[in-house]
């Protein structure tokens, strides 16, 4: 008997599995997937937008916002010249048209590699509930973009923030159908406390994570 | 309110005065009190130690002394607990046997939480004067939900004054047999709960539980502490422990 | 050496026991916090325990649920019934795949496997990349103290000194500074690696998918990077749906660390896409047994809904004076007394369940709310069925029950016991004169035993009513 019938066996024998009721637990399991019913939830009161922004804050991302899309090279201007950062980053294909040249920072709308040290994406969603960024993995949306470099820009519509993940699920089930490769819930800047139980942040991930809110188009 | 006193075997064995001070005080709160002759332990240490056949068979016993009183009142949240929790699963197949443990359990209470909820008994007799603190023991906690009960009776003695200590609600590494199969693990915990105890600068160390007293008192005096008082909150509120004062 | 033996000298470290202090006032103190933010946190737990069970209770069709659609997603799922299997498996598939460098995000399982000590002896490289594994692996080795914190027990000191040594560079004194030397050290071997191993904390029916909870982003990498992934976790992971993967995570990080969601929380579904330019281009599952299997259905089968948050063992009395390596093996523990006995033999580790004062503060904080004194009572209790108990201890309880089970024994024995001690401690000379049954110099290891008041209660009673 290979492993796999065996330990499938004895958890069978374990639970009193007869054909029968194989049937029955089969037609449950298919009605709950289908009813996905949520577990209790937090109540979430107030602008979605101002506790994404709060919750952020709380977990050491730095947001800011602006009204258009096209206002986005500026204030990643002025974020990493704040910082002394390099103006030099790449980006995820759909952002390569926003207009950085005018605001001064080279960027390349490829995949990031170990020696980039600004990352640009957008995301799929976020979520208010905990401050939270939901980027879905795809050709044009790499994920390393948001891992490897030390510096990760998130650009994040307005609309496209949400309460919680539940919401967040829904979404991608309806938009993208099935689930992508990686579905990366980003809530800040890379942190350990293995040492002393003391938080430092940029463990492997990025040190600081900037999130520019999108309020219009 | 016919009461049955289950003493605990640690009360009768080391502090009687307990016993006494339990049964003033519900006699205090209008209860007629019987405290059945031939009773011993509830089988709590061979429960924990796995043996159940020992255990159930004091089940047995303490059901038949007890079953007859309206109520059952022991000093200690372990015992009550032990018999409000856990004779159920001790009285095994048998239906009948299991009705009237559970019969037995829905009636079986904590002291303070039988003065306070069920005897509705507030003319706390008590006149200490002094400052304590509370240790809340695992099982009359986490089983039987004391808490407020002993501090609300606590309350009503003007000279006294409570203070809450760091950790009131943390084990104080009694266990019942783990205190003897583990000494210095026991010991060790316990030296957490003394320190937690001296800090709080407190004239007592005041709780419901024997054992659990038994352990912070051995330990306090290994410590080289003399003065802090260890006192059962009956006592207390009985009036039996006077005071620092 | 038995745990006793162990926690003896784990009492005497003294900077163990300053660091066991101040991880203690971090994990339960931020615990605590964070629960404040569930709102209705009872409920959700009722919840979680709920939908584990569901999964729990059906086990076999579910399993085969996700390896369904995991498959259709293009990973492949294996099954090993013990760690020889594990081992075997992963060294298959690594050859398969050439591969000479693991890059490896935390795995509980593979700690039980003995993984790593396997892969060096097939000549392939294991990287721990998790920061206090990566601490260990260094350490010769050594085995973690905490599931969630690894290097609980060391202080930066001793990490500095380990780092120096190991990195060939000037001692470091900041965390910071730590910290980021190790980035600078794995950061090669992340971008090197052929293959990533990770555990997983659940495995989710609906999507074939595994969900992995990490904070410092080498899960992300291990995951990411190479060309073959790896995921080895246990077969009693598998929840059903998303909705509940949610509703476990309001529970998990918090209970864990305090923290209202981990860093980075990733769902990884099949291999890399066409046009995707990076991801895994392999995907392998591994579902392991190593015990659980035969616990499905039983006695203890409410331990395999255990969700690895450490909680238990951060509010544990014992552990707190302890820490994790008194218990001996993988988990540590209320959670691991109980697993260490059901997964390598009860004979194996005789002192686990008995360490213990069944205090449930663990049970209080469990977020999928296992009863574990309750479990704990049911392994001494087998313990007691199959003989495993001391002479000495049998025969205490056995006439100690005798005599309470007849009163006018049991009035005179206590009667005489009472004066006895009275007159043993009547000295002030207490601590090394009480020997009864050698149970009571235990009680004497570390603190004196108050004296009776000479007479029983039984025995006052009866002369105030005038009996005889």
């Amino acid at each position: 008997m290979n492993s796999r019938e065996d330990i499938l066996s004895r958890v069978r024998a374990n639970l009193g599995r007869t054909d029968s009721n194989a049937l029955s637990g089969r037609t449950a399991l298919n009605a709950y997937l289908r009813a996905r019913p949520q577990g209790p939830r937090p109540k979430i009161d107030g602008d979605p937008v101002a506790r994404f922004r709060a919750k952020s804050e709380l977990l050491s991302s730095t947001v800011e916002e602006v009204s258009a899309a096209n206002r986005v090279p500026q204030a990643v201007a002025r974020y990493l010249a704040a910082h002394r950062l390099p103006a030099q980053a790449v980006c995820w294909p759909a952002l390569a048209d926003l207009p950085w040249g005018p605001s001064g920072i080279a960027v390349a709308a490829r995949p990031a590699t170990g020696s980039d040290l600004i990352g640009i994406t957008g995301c799929f969603c976020a979520l208010a509930e905990t401050g939270t960024l939901m980027l879905c993995s795809g050709p044009d949306t790499p994920a390393a973009t948001s891992l490897l470099p030390e510096t990760h820009i998130a650009i994040v519509p307005a609309k496209r923030i949400l309460i919680g993940m539940e919401e967040a699920w829904n979404l991608a089930r309806s938009e993208l159908g099935e689930m992508p490769r990686a579905v990366n819930f980003i809530s800040g800047p890379s942190r350990t406390g293995d040492i002393e139980q003391t938080i430092v942040l940029g463990a492997h991930g990025p040190y600081r994570v900037h999130i520019v809110i999108v309020r219009g188009e | 309110m016919r009461v049955g006193l289950f003493v605990t075997c640690l009360v009768d064995m080391m502090r009687p005065r307990i016993g006494f001070a339990a049964l003033k005080l519900l006699e205090a709160a209008g209860c007629e009190v019987v405290v059945p002759t031939e009773q011993t332990c509830c089988g709590q240490p061979a429960y924990n130690s796995g043996d159940r056949e020992a255990a159930r068979q004091l089940a047995i016993k303490l059901l038949d002394e007890f079953e007859s009183c309206e109520y059952v009142v022991a000093p200690s949240g372990s015992c009550a607990g032990m018999i409000r929790t856990h004779y159920v699963d001790l009285a095994g197949e048998g239906e009948a046997l299991a009705r009237r443990m559970a019969a037995l359990a829905t009636r079986t209470y904590e002291l303070t939480d039988f003065l306070v909820n069920v005897a509705k008994f507030d003319q706390v007799p008590g006149d200490y004067r002094g400052s304590i603190t509370y240790h809340d023991s695992c099982a009359g906690l986490r089983e039987l939900g004391v808490k407020e009960q002993p501090r609300a009776l606590l309350a009503k003695l003007p000279g006294l004054t409570l203070n809450e200590m760091q950790g009131a609600e943390e084990c104080c590494g009694f266990g019942g047999t783990f205190s003897v199969k583990f000494g210095e693990l026991s010991a060790a915990i316990a030296g957490k709960k003394c320190d937690a105890i001296l800090a709080s600068g407190s004239d007592a160390i005041v709780g419901g539980d024997l054992g659990c007293l038994m352990n912070i008192e051995g330990k306090l005096r290994r410590m080289g502490d003399e003065k802090t008082q260890v006192l059962h909150v009956a006592e207390i509120l009985s009036g039996t422990a006077k005071g620092a004062a | 050496m038995h745990f006793k033996a162990r926690a003896g000298q784990k009492l005497a470290d003294v900077l163990l026991q300053e660091n066991l202090g101040k991880a203690k006032s971090k994990f339960v103190g931020m615990r605590a916090k964070a629960i404040v933010e569930v709102d209705a946190f009872e409920a959700t737990r009722e919840a979680a325990k709920s939908l584990r069970d569901r999964a729990l209770d059906d086990l076999d069709l579910w399993l085969e649920h996700f390896e369904q659609q995991a498959a259709r997603r293009g990973a492949v799922v294996l099954w090993a019934r013990d760690s020889a299997e594990i081992c075997r498996l992963v060294i298959d598939i690594a050859r398969r795949h050439g591969v000479r460098k693991v890059t490896k995000s935390k795995s509980m399982l593979s700690e039980e496997a003995g993984l790593n000590l396997a892969l060096e002896a097939a000549g392939i490289q294991p990287v721990e990349t998790d920061l206090g594994e990566y601490i260990l692996q260094i350490n010769d080795n050594e085995a973690p103290s905490h599931i969630i914190a690894p290097v609980f027990h060391k202080s930066k000191e001793e990490i500095s000194a380990l780092f120096a040594r190991t990195h060939q560079r000037p001692a470091l004194t900041d965390i910071q500074a730590l910290t980021r030397e190790a980035r600078e050290v794995l950061r090669p071997h992340f971008l090197s690696a052929e293959m990533g191993i990770s555990g997983g904390n659940f495995l989710v029916a609906e999507t074939g998918s595994v969900a992995l909870v990490t904070n410092e982003g080498n899960g992300r990498m291990v995951t990411t990077l190479p060309k073959v992934h790896v995921v080895i976790t246990g077969i009693e992971k598998v929840i059903p749906t998303l909705e509940d993967l949610s509703t476990l995570m309001r529970l998990l990080p918090r209970s864990a660390t305090g923290q209202s969601i981990s860093n980075y929380f990733s769902l990884l579904t099949g291999v890399r896409g066409q046009q995707e330019s990076d991801g895994p281009e392999h995907l392998y599952f591994i579902l392991v047994d190593n015990g659980r299997a035969d616990m499905v259905g039983g006695e203890f089968a409410e331990m395999l809904r255990c969700i690895r948050c450490g909680a238990c063992m951060n509010h544990c009395p014992v552990y707190q004076a302890v820490g994790g390596h008194a218990y001996g093996w993988v988990y540590p523990g209320p959670m691991g007394s109980i697993l260490t006995p059901l997964f390598t033999g009860l004979e194996n580790a005789i002192d686990l369940p008995q360490a213990a004062t069944l205090c449930n503060q663990c049970g209080v904080v469990c977020p999928v709310k296992i009863p574990l004194p309750d479990l704990l009572r049911k392994l001494r209790e087998k313990q007691v069925e199959r003989h495993l108990r001391p002479l000495t201890e049998r025969l205490a309880l056995r006439v100690w029950g005798w005599v309470a089970r007849h009163p006018r024994l049991y009035a005179i024995s206590t009667q005489v016991a009472v004066r006895y001690l009275k007159w043993l401690a009547h000295d002030g000379d207490r601590n090394d004169r009480i020997r009864i049954l050698g149970m009571a110099t235990e009680w004497t290891r570390g603190r004196d035993f108050p004296a009776p008041e000479g007479k029983t209660f039984r025995e006052m009673y009866a002369a105030r009513k005038g009996k005889p």
